[in-house]
């Protein structure tokens, strides 16, 4: 079992190292999650991919070979310890080795470019389990460090341990997550890490305890589309990765996290939609004031049966025509199955209706300042489209009310219509999370606040938090520097060969994007020393080394990881994030796909950074295009490996 | 007791004569004689009664029934005088549960017997245990329209008439399931096809039949069939009911409450049924777009009953069916994620490579159809100029997940099209794909729809929807033909039977060629083409329901103050005054608001009163206003069921609510 064992941690400490020079390049806190458990967890990063869409489907092949690698060595390696020969183990070592060059190989991490704050996501994918998911979903199973654990004995043990482990890391394997920059009112902004998996609620529930809001049921989720200037709330059952894979590369889309109070309205207020359209106008008095009592019957009423009752709505909205920017005023009417109209000269009577358009493959949105932009005849616009659309396209349809209320009764109308009751179980998951909220906070901050001041203790340049750039960049520049050294040093492996090959692909990728990349490249290779051309390639060699640094893992881990997230949850991120907006801007752009996750480090790198260690410092820009991801990612994850390696501690002696 | 008399034969007490006739109500009927005095009850006259038959037979069933009074005498204990009956009364020794024939909501016929004596809502209550339908109080009987003497009455076809009088329910037990179905069903083959009568859909009508049928063609027509409503307080006797009359057994009351599919075969079906005949008979209007869809769901359900299993076996075993879903969770979850990509390497990936023309509508361009190498792989579509250059880079590569995908297709000039609408950032690009024959175009169309979901041709509904294409094609070349079906083969040949016309309401008979029609449903069916049985009808109740016009029902009326008569619309939550003429919703009530609703029978008047002292009154011009009474009350009632949930219902309120204040 040693031999093997070692092996595995071999590639665990490449992948530790890996996450190290990650989050000292991002300039959160250095320390590296060291934990020994994660054996095989690696991030992948695919930089560059002309879109979204090509970079998962690029993705998904490499992630399946990966993943039978990974899957292959993981039933062998159970196999051959029984028999404990040496041939095995040199099988191992193959398999390890072609498990890390398809890592490489698939790895992507796309980032947004966005001119300044704009959004902002990152993405990456981690074909095997991502370490720190990993580490907590393990947590009983996993394999304990293999090294420190007094193995032998075990042996049956640990076999089941990596068999379950292999079956759990098909499972948590191609979880895909993003990075993804959240805006707040207040224009700070905050990068937060979602996963595949996640829905919107789930990130609001996040947004919640970095914020400390309070957890009003109108917080929502906003998307924002500055070029075809609309908006829209996240719904709270949608899956936001998904949501958000449907923007392109370049885009200026935001996400952002606010109070909207039209969210829920209907629920607030259900009279206002089911009651004062219909019939006389004296009906709008009598429903004002309506009392809690009538409205959860009302509500009871149109979302408690067995079908949902979409509220009655039809009146005359401009449309505007197909490619002209004139507005026609026609008779629409809400039903259940679409939008209607009345044709010229017939009746609104049901068999007279024509379709306007059905629900099924559009979202609906605000259309904001609609006067200026196609001269509609109010502001109060609503457009619908396909989501995957995000250029002016005659796919998209825009009509535009005479009235505040109008539109948003319409756009209330239309989500009933299109999500059904799944709308209310929202809202009731929203009313208990509100409820339930003030007694978390206190626990949460209390859980927070712990893993922030090991950290601390441990590196204290780097562990005060990830807005100080100049510390943590030396930091980083250091760590990546000794890595470096190691690597060439040490081992030549392998693996290392497949890393070359990826290098290139990825910035071919790159290409299709903006031209500017190579300004930044040039800057880069300057950086590092060892792989002058590309930046890319040195972060998987460095990581071995690293990982003989981080390697203390035991007694060093509890305290490290997670330091730089938990402790200044709100603020720091916040204020990074805003100051860029002028420098940046134009490197962004150029280089979007990495970029735009990790926007806090770079503005400061390039900006700030000059004094600390110009050199260095430029390096660090390539790094971040694959960093984005797991640093900000780290946050979250660095607390969970937190708990979870002092849960295990707690367990091993 | 009484008859006393002396030797000479007079009687010495107060003793008297009654006459009571036997059986039916009929001067010609046998009848016998009995002394009685007016302290005799009730139960010792009907002892005489038999006595004087003197005939070996079950007499338990047999009630008096007083005509003059129209009632039952029930009361055993009661003493003639107490019922107040003298010589004069016409009085009927007869059973209390005659045989009726019942129209179910699908239009089949059913005989039975029902309770003549107890007040309808606890017939009603009788016949839907044993039809085994839950929450009978939804439903109520209705008198059968009076036929308009028709010269061709040959036409209408013998119908088979099911027979259940025979069945005798044991009182108080909760029926148990036998074979899949409650167990009085199970005694015979005569019952068990009765069962599964009530159970499975019917094949879509013949449109010829259907046009023929009467449809509404105006408010004031949708008013007539609430005028036939029985009054459920009082029984099918007081109503002038006799044995072996036809009645309409239909839901009343548009509040389903707690439909479960398990619990539910039959009331879901009938549900359905209703629901079916409600669109086709255009009792309740609906567009284009929607009739598409329950044209689509009503060809779905009957296929998937023609095909047998899936109503049987989905809903007599539960158990099954979580594994089912526990199976296609599952496939979901393995397509979803890596780890069948990786068995699929394994295997094998399945795709599709041939040659197709494909045309891509552009401005400015005049090209056609061009021939390409197309390969079809997982979810993406991509093409070549030629086969030779497919390993290399195709001329463009489209994933279809998410993607529109609409049939262009006329079986009888052979064309084969599929549309492909493909969201990207810019638009939606369109793409048409032209196969050569139908093989070729059920596999192209079949791995497109499951791309549009985002699943691989290696997801286990591929062949089926494979086959339901083929189905479809098939119907429509029997439909292109004039739905002669006089066309060959086809896997399932039931679908060649089908005629779309069957499935859509008359009008769009005369607006659609059957050929227009049918890739119109087609396209609609892939929405709904892997629902199962109970699904397809939950879908279908529930579009149904989401009809704004759904539950409404109608009386014309006459406000009090106004002189024209206007419509008042009675709905499960609320009223509502229509203009006759224009069809225009005039103002809505909700019952939320109601205070109290009176009726003054002298003058056929209904008063309400809603809060803030808004006071309504009408007068009732197209139904009793015990009608209109009841309608407002059984809603009432119903909508007080949520609380008392699982619970008897309770029989007494309900008649309160519907009141049987009228005065005689």
């Amino acid at each position: 079992m040693g031999e093997s064992n070692d092996d595995i941690d071999q590639m665990f400490s490449t992948l530790l190292g890996e996450m190290d020079l990650l989050t000292q390049s991002l300039g959160v806190d250095t320390l590296p999650p060291p934990d020994p458990k994660t054996p095989r967890a690696e991030f992948n990063y695919s930089v560059g991919f002309k879109d979204l869409n090509e970079s998962l489907n690029a993705l998904e092949d490499q992630d399946l070979d990966a993943l039978m690698a990974d899957l292959i060595a993981d039933i062998s390696e159970a196999e051959q310890q029984t028999v404990q020969t040496q041939k095995e183990f040199s099988q191992n070592q193959n398999y390890s080795a072609s498990l890390e060059a398809s890592n490489f190989r698939g790895t992507a991490s796309v980032g947004y470019g966005a001119d300044v704050p704009a959004v902002s996501i990152s993405q990456y994918e981690d074909e095997l389990p991502p370490p720190p998911p990993d580490p907590m979903l393990d947590l009983p199973p996993s394999p304990p460090p293999p090294k420190p654990l007094s193995k032998e004995e075990e042996e049956a043990q640990a076999k089941a341990d990596k068999i379950k482990l292999a079956l759990e890391k098909l499972k948590e394997a191609k979880v895909k997550k993003l990075v993804v920059k959240v805006h707040m009112n207040d224009n700070s902004s905050k990068s937060l890490m979602v996963d595949e998996r996640q829905l919107a609620r789930d990130v609001l529930d996040n947004l919640f305890e970095k914020t400390h809001c309070d957890y009003n049921v109108d917080w929502c989720l906003y998307e924002i589309y500055p070029e075809l200037q609309i908006e829209r709330i996240f719904e709270d059952h949608e899956n936001v990765v998904e949501v958000l894979s449907d923007w392109t590369r370049d885009t200026e889309n935001k996400v952002l996290f606010l109070e909207k109070e039209e969210k829920y309205a209907i629920f607030k207020n259900p009279q206002n939609f089911y009651l004062d359209n219909k019939g006389a106008k004296e009906g709008k008095k009598t429903t004002e004031k309506m009392n809690a009592k009538t409205k959860e019957s009302l509500l009871e009423e149109s979302f408690c049966g067995t079908s949902i009752i979409v509220p009655e709505l039809e009146g005359a909205l401009y449309l505007k025509e197909d490619g002209k920017k004139t507005w026609k005023r026609r008779y629409f009417l809400l039903r259940a199955s679409g939008i209607y109209y009345v044709p010229k000269g017939k009746t609104k009577t049901s068999r007279d209706l024509a379709c306007f358009i059905q629900f099924e493959n559009v979202n609906v949105y605000y259309g904001i300042q609609y006067k200026m932009k196609y001269k509609a005849p109010t502001d109060y616009c609503l457009v619908l489209k396909h989501p995957q659309i995000q250029k002016e396209s005659q796919y998209i349809k825009y009509l535009c009310c005479d009235d505040a209320t109008t539109l948003n009764q319409w756009v209330m109308g239309i989500r009933i219509a299109k999500y059904g009751k799944t709308l209310y179980d929202n809202y009731q998951r929203a009313v208990a999370r509100a409820g339930l909220a003030s007694r978390w906070t206190n626990l949460s901050t209390a859980n927070t606040a712990p893993p922030g001041s090991p950290s601390t203790g441990l590196k204290t340049g780097s562990t005060q938090s990830n807005g100080q750039i100049p510390q943590a960049a030396p930091q980083a520049s250091t760590v990546f520097q000794e890595a470096q050294r190691q690597a060439e040093a040490a081992k030549d492996k392998p693996a290392h060969l497949p890393h070359d090959p990826g290098a290139p692909r990825a910035q071919q990728l790159r290409k299709p994007g903006p031209p500017t990349p190579p300004a930044h490249r040039s800057s880069e290779p300057g950086t590092d020393p060892p792989p002058p051309p590309k930046a890319t390639p040195p972060m998987p060699r460095a990581t071995p080394p690293h990982f003989d640094l981080s390697p203390p893992p035991e007694d060093l881990l509890l305290p490290p990881p997670p330091p730089p997230p938990p402790p200044p949850p709100p603020e720091d991120e916040d204020e990074v994030l805003p100051p860029p907006p002028p420098p940046p801007p134009s490197e962004f752009s150029d280089a979007p796909p990495d970029f735009v996750p990790p926007p806090p480090p770079p503005p400061f790198a390039a900006p700030r950074a000059p004094p600390t260690g110009g050199v260095k410092r430029p390096p660090a820009l390539p790094r971040r295009s694959e960093n984005p991801g797991p640093a900000s990612g780290e946050q979250d994850f660095m607390s969970d490996l937190m708990k979870a390696l002092q849960k295990k501690r707690g367990q091993l002696p | 007791m009484a008859g006393m008399k002396t030797a000479t034969g007079d009687y010495i007490d107060s003793s008297w004569e009654l006459r009571v006739f036997v059986g039916e109500e009929d001067p010609e009927a046998e009848s016998v004689t009995l002394r009685v005095t007016g302290e005799s009850h009730i139960g010792g006259v009907l002892l005489k009664i038999v006595e004087e038959i003197n005939r070996k037979q079950d007499w338990s069933d047999h009630a008096i029934w007083w005509e003059q009074k129209r009632q039952w005498l029930l009361q055993t204990h009661w003493t003639l005088d107490k019922y107040g009956i003298l010589a004069d009364a016409r009085l009927f020794f007869g059973p209390q549960h005659q045989p009726v024939t019942l129209r179910l909501p699908n239009r089949r016929a059913l005989r039975l017997r029902v309770s003549f004596s107890k007040p309808l809502f606890k017939a009603v209550a009788d016949i839907c245990r044993l039809l085994s339908i839950r929450h009978p109080e939804e439903l109520s009987l209705l008198r059968a329209p009076e036929k308009k003497e028709k010269k061709k009455k040959e036409k209408e076809p013998e119908e088979e008439v099911f027979d259940l009088t025979k069945v005798v329910l044991a009182g108080g037990v909760a029926p148990v399931l036998f074979r899949g179905m409650p167990a009085h069903f199970s005694d015979s083959a005569h019952t068990e096809a009765c069962f599964h009568m009530l159970s499975r859909p019917e094949p879509p009508p013949d449109p010829g039949l259907l046009q023929r049928l009467p449809r509404p063609s105006s408010l004031a027509d949708k008013t007539q069939p609430h005028s036939r409503w029985l009054d459920s307080s009082r029984c099918l006797m007081q109503q002038g009911i006799k044995a072996g009359d036809t009645l309409w057994l239909r839901f009343k009351y548009y509040s389903f409450f707690d439909l479960d599919p398990k619990a539910d075969q039959v009331r879901l079906m009938q549900l359905y049924e209703q629901a079916r005949w409600d669109l086709l008979l255009e009792e309740i209007d609906c567009t284009e777009e929607e009739m598409m869809v329950f044209a689509a769901l009503q060809y779905h359900i009957n296929k998937l009953s023609q095909s047998g299993e899936a109503g049987e076996v989905a809903s007599t075993d539960p158990g099954l069916d979580d594994l089912d879903a526990a199976l296609n969770n599952l496939e979901v979850k393995l397509e979803g994620s890596a780890p069948t990509d990786v068995l699929d390497s394994l295997t094998t990936i399945p795709e599709l490579k041939d040659h197709l023309r494909i045309f891509r509508p552009r401005k400015l361009t005049l090209k056609g159809y061009r021939q390409h190498w197309v390969v079809f792989k997982e979810t993406t579509l991509s093409y070549y100029k030629s086969q030779d250059e497919a390993p290399g880079d195709p001329i463009q590569q489209l994933n279809l997940k998410g993607c529109e995908v609409v049939p262009d297709v006329n079986v009888s000039s052979q064309k084969f099209c599929i549309k492909l609408l493909v969201p990207s950032p810019e638009g939606m690009s369109e793409i048409y794909l032209r196969c050569q024959d139908e093989q070729q175009y059920a596999h192209w169309m079949a791995g497109c729809r499951l791309a549009s979901k985002g699943r691989t041709m290696a997801d286990s509904s591929y062949a089926s929807e494979v086959q339901a294409i083929l189905a479809f094609l098939s119907l429509q070349r029997s439909g292109g033909s004039g739905g002669s079906g006089n066309h060959t083969q086809g896997p399932d040949a039931s679908a060649e039977a089908l005629n779309p016309y069957g499935l859509v309401a008359p009008r769009f008979q005369r607006k659609f060629k059957a050929k227009q029609l049918t890739p119109r449903i087609l396209e609609a069916h892939q929405n709904v083409a892997q629902l199962s049985l109970t699904e397809a009808q939950l879908r279908f109740i529930q579009a149904w329901q989401s009809l704004p016009d759904f539950g409404i029902s109608y009386f014309m009326v006459r406000f009090k103050g106004s002189k024209k008569d206007e419509i008042l619309g009675i709905a499960n939550n609320r009223l509502i005054r229509i203009d006759l003429a224009v069809g225009d919703v005039v103002k809505t009530w909700r019952f939320s608001n109601m205070r109290q609703w009176n009726v003054n029978w002298d003058i056929r008047q209904v008063a309400i009163e809603f809060d803030e002292h808004i006071n309504v009154a009408f007068s009732c011009v197209s139904a009793s206003c015990r009608i209109v009474h009841e309608y407002i009350g059984g809603y009432i009632f119903l909508s007080t069921r949520e609380r008392a949930r699982g619970e008897e219902q309770d029989e007494d309120l309900f008649l309160q609510l519907i009141g049987g204040h009228e005065a005689f």
